[in-house]
């Protein structure tokens, strides 16, 4: 179907919001990062040095993996459990509500109320977790789980993806709800098992979903810094330290706003080169 | 019944148009809110009733959060009347000039105490009316300590490592020590000569920590307390010192937790919770250290709408009596010189080594130590927990680091 | 299969009986584990629910079990305290005035960039991707700087429209996957009808955006409740802030007390979670609408 270029005049109320609210400040922001602008008052020009201060630290190129490694860690397990709560509850309609509501109640929670809740529950000493297990006779499984630099990173990403698997399961019932009802029907007629129908027949069309999940969840979790803020503050000795999590303590731990956007513009960089690469992959399996 | 309805409705009316002209004096705070009052409702009643022409609109914002809400509006014109601030701030924005110069003739400024002057005048400008010294130290469970056949808080190494003896024999948890703050505390304490001062050169980058032999004792103190059985250091490590740590000393579940004397108030509300406030044991001192905070003060921003009312507000605090009400409720130490303690009896140990000289003013609140040094401090005390065996040269250069990288 | 084929073999009718009987037991011990799965995930809001009726006392001696008995203190506390009420209306309101801006405006700049496949599509997206990607704490002094000259601080309309312009990016992307999957032959026959490019937006492709604009108004709904720069940077009001922006003051930022978190926390979400309760069924009747058509 041929269209007229007036069609983008639907975009324009978007774009202007858009461009007012993020193109705008993130020129704005670069602009900053050639600065030794400390947040306030005048901002002194100094060139690329907080570039090169970026690129010439293993700290920084360290924090950047982090964050991909966190990401990656995060996306994939909210993908896998996103996709297995979905594919239940679509076959089990009795609880498909109640469960998707269920599910989504964490990610309704600011994060930091869930911050501070799970400080509580990992807790080394009387916290909910080691509490429990030590009830249930597992204490030898106990951990310091916040504090084990080894441990660090994947308690708070756990916490994550409690918290959104529920966002990931929902966006999987909105494509299966898509699914055409004679597709699953076609298939348990040539009497395709559960698993096969999901393989073959539910998990292609479910592409653009798929898209949408991981598109966000890695966009949504490159730039976390919430949970581990608030659970470790990037502890211990750096285990957890994000990129984010120097952004944020570099604004207003230091207030080098200057050598802050420098990082955030990497930040941003990092994202979108993930966003693109991710979008150019899913495009084709789609 | 009609007409009474028509004369209310027209009183409140009146009323309003009577409200339109007061000034209304935007206060910005982090304290003051329902978990940390500091006495201010009473404050603000009776500031009112003083200033009847001004209604003061107190706002709570987080002391984290200030930093992303007030420079906004300093950079753009439209600023509080009055904004609380700290010596960081008070650096920051008044070096940015977006500060007023309260003078340094008032009377209150002369009454100032000279180190907290010296920390708080810039160029000879005075942009801030500190309102507290507030202390850091050991809170101490009494029961628990009487438990193991100890009746005074320790306040000297010895006599720390021998109640950690005993309370660990009697199976009680003795101490909190987090690589975050609490290691912070005691490192500090052990690593600052009151009598020296070192802590300067150390965070100019004229002396180095690695050659620093306080520095290095106190580390090796560390270490002693874990031969000590005080705490165990891979456990303890990544503790969170701000929330779950006082839930466990509320809970009576330690016996001795390093934090601020902000915690008072809300430990006393803990029912059967007998605790009292000590320094913090030292090399340095058989009376313990007492560790100083410079707290927050009042600052006018230069853009401020009522910069007459904010005057007014800052003159009221400067009288003893009504500043007073502000330290009670906070537990906390007049900057001012003469002003009468208005600390509670359970930290009586902590005041008298103040007292007897032996304090140092927090080098972070005093901005001696670089920003930057203060998350340093709290990564590489926690490596250093768990990995004990390390040199002290591994966690002393990195602070040596963090010095020379915020030059 | 039908009756007749029934009666004809009863023997076989009987083994269909058992594998019906089999198939209802799978499906039943299916339907439990995920309930069971499903339950385990609400254990630590269980717990946030359970330690906000503990006293202190009590969260010290059991940190883990059931109360012993409803303590109401923590909550008579937080209620008396929080200026709650009011808070919650205003975050009502201002969710609702965002969710039709973001959902009006969001779903329509979707419909060509789903449509067509051109260099403007492919820069447009990449400006919302941009948006999406920008950490909102960086822009932050700039933003204030727009609403100041544009009169919008301390205002509904402002923060309205600085949550408005946060969640755009996500809707723009959530409808334009969305419009992309529903087949063009739809506006096709529409087109025919010589129906202009607005008519088809409004009479064929909204009709069918039920569950996704389900989905983004929890978003939504989601973001409002719980961000609290915006409302702290940008209304001074105090009848105007949020509920989260009343549980941070109630809660306060030294030494964390569980008997103050937990029963605020639970007071903050509470809202949304009953709203949400009331949307699931608008969520079910888009779907269930989608699929008569």
């Amino acid at each position: 179907m041929r269209r007229s270029y007036n069609l983008y005049l639907f975009s324009l109320p978007a774009l202007i919001v858009l461009v007012l609210f993020f193109v705008h400040p993130v020129i704005l922001t670069f602009d900053m990062s050639l600065t030794s602008f400390k947040g306030i008052g005048e901002a002194k020009d100094i060139g690329w040095r907080n570039y090169e201060r970026i690129f010439t630290r293993d700290r920084y190129l360290d924090e950047i993996w982090l964050t991909l490694w966190y990401t990656v860690i995060v996306v994939s397990a909210l993908t896998v459990t996103g996709l297995f709560f979905a594919a239940m509850l679509h076959r089990l309609p009795a609880i498909r509500n109640f469960s998707r509501a269920a599910l989504y109640t964490p990610a309704m929670m600011s994060f930091v109320v869930v911050g501070y809740v799970w400080q509580f529950l990992y807790s080394p000493i009387n916290g909910g977790i080691n509490v429990a297990l030590r009830d249930l006779g597992l204490g030898w499984i106990e951990q310091n789980w916040l504090g084990d630099p080894d441990i660090a990173l994947y308690a708070v990403a756990f916490v994550q993806i409690w918290m959104f698997t529920g966002f990931t399961c929902a966006i999987f019932l909105a494509g299966f709800a898509n699914i055409p009802e004679e597709i699953g029907e076609a298939g348990r007629l040539e009497g395709a098992s559960s698993w096969q129908r999901f393989r073959y027949l539910e998990l292609p069309l479910l592409g653009p979903s798929i898209t949408v999940s991981v598109m966000l969840t890695t966009i949504g979790t490159l730039k976390t810094f919430e949970l581990p803020f608030i659970l470790t503050k990037g502890g211990p000795d750096g285990a957890t330290r994000l990129l984010s999590i120097d952004i944020i303590d570099n604004l207003f731990g230091q207030y080098k706003f200057g050598f802050a956007s420098a990082l955030s513009i990497v930040m941003l960089a990092v994202v979108l080169v993930v966003a693109l690469v991710q979008n150019r992959l899913l495009a084709e399996k789609e | 019944m009609t007409r009474n309805l028509l004369s209310t409705t027209l009183f409140a009316l009146l009323a309003g148009t009577a409200a339109h002209a007061q000034i209304v004096l935007d206060v910005v705070a982090w304290k003051g809110n329902e978990a940390e009052p500091a006495g201010m409702p009473q404050l603000i009643e009776k500031f009112e009733a003083e200033h009847p022409e001004i209604t003061v609109d107190l706002t709570f914002v987080a002391r984290k959060d200030i930093d992303k809400v007030i420079p906004p509006r300093l950079q753009s014109g439209n600023p509080p009347d009055v904004t609380m601030v700290d010596s960081a701030l008070n650096k920051l924005w008044g070096e940015a000039g977006f500060l007023t110069d309260l003078g340094t003739d008032a009377d209150w400024v002369q009454r100032m105490k000279p180190e907290v002057r010296e920390v708080l005048e810039l160029d000879g400008a005075m942009l801030t009316q500190p309102l507290e010294i507030i202390g850091m130290g050991n809170f101490v469970n009494m029961d628990l300590l009487a438990q193991a056949g100890i009746q005074t808080p320790p306040v000297t190494l010895d006599e720390l490592t021998a109640a950690c003896g005993a309370l660990a024999e009697q199976g009680i948890s003795p101490m909190i020590f987090s690589g975050g703050f609490s290691a912070m505390l005691f490192v500090g304490a052990n690593g600052i000569d009151p009598a020296a001062g070192n802590a300067a050169a150390l965070g100019a980058g004229d002396d180095r920590f690695v050659e620093d032999a306080s520095f290095n004792q106190a580390l090796d103190r560390v270490r002693a307390l874990v031969d000590a059985q005080c705490f165990d250091p891979e456990l303890q490590a990544g503790l969170d010192p701000w929330a779950t740590a006082p839930q466990e000393f509320r809970s009576g579940n330690v016996a001795i937790l390093p934090q601020g004397a902000w915690n008072i108030g809300s430990f006393q509300q803990v029912e059967g919770l007998n605790f009292q406030f000590a320094p913090m044991p030292s090399g340095f001192s058989d009376k313990g250290v007492a560790l100083d905070l410079v707290g927050p003060g009042w600052a006018i921003p230069r853009d401020a709408e009522h910069a007459d009312a904010a005057r007014a507000w800052v003159d009221f605090f400067a009288k003893p009596e009504n500043l007073a009400i502000f330290l009670q409720a906070e537990n906390a130490y007049s900057p001012y010189e003469g002003a009468e303690t208005q600390m509670p009896e359970l930290a009586a140990s902590y005041t008298a080594a103040r007292d007897a000289g032996s304090a140092i003013l927090w080098p972070f609140s005093t901005l001696e130590f670089p920003k930057a040094l203060q998350p340093e401090w709290e990564d590489s005390l926690t490596g250093f927990l768990l990995n004990l065996d390390d040199p002290n040269e591994d966690t002393l250069q990195r602070w040596d680091d963090a010095v020379e990288d915020s030059l | 299969m039908d009756a007749t084929t029934h009666a004809a073999n009863p023997a076989k009718a009987r083994n269909l009986d058992t594998v019906l009987l089999r198939k209802r037991l799978k499906s039943g011990l299916a339907h439990g584990a995920v309930l069971v799965l499903v339950l385990i995930m609400l254990l630590p809001l269980v717990y946030m629910v359970m330690m906000s009726f503990k006293t202190s006392t009590e969260i010290a001696q059991n940190p883990l079990g059931l109360p012993e008995s409803l303590y109401w203190g923590n909550y008579m506390r937080a209620l008396s305290e929080m200026g709650y009420v009011r808070s919650v209306l205003n975050s009502l309101a201002i969710t609702v005035s965002v969710i039709l801006i973001v959902v009006l405006a969001g779903a329509m700049a979707a419909y060509p960039l789903a449509r067509m496949k051109s260099r403007i599509s492919r820069i447009i997206v990449m400006i919302m991707a941009l948006g999406l990607a920008t950490p909102n704490f960086v822009t932050i002094t700039p933003i204030y700087v727009i609403f100041r000259d544009l009169g919008l601080l301390d205002s509904y309309l402002g923060i309205v429209l600085a949550f408005a312009a946060l969640k755009m990016p996500l809707a723009v992307f959530f409808y334009t996957g969305f419009i992309a999957a529903i087949p063009l032959e739809l506006e096709e026959a529409a087109k025919l009808d010589n129906c202009s490019n607005w008519q088809i937006f409004w009479h064929v492709i909204r009709p069918l955006l039920g569950p996704v604009t389900a989905t983004l108004s929890l978003f939504v709904m989601i973001m409002v409740w719980n961000d609290f720069i915006y409302p702290l940077l940008l209304l001074t009001d105090k009848d105007k802030l949020t509920v989260m922006i009343a549980v941070y003051k109630f809660v306060g930022n030294t030494g964390i007390d569980p008997t103050r978190l937990f029963p605020a926390a639970v007071l903050g979400s509470l809202p949304l979670l009953l709203m949400f309760a009331f949307f699931q069924r608008k969520i079910m009747a888009g779907s269930t609408a989608g699929a008569v058509k």
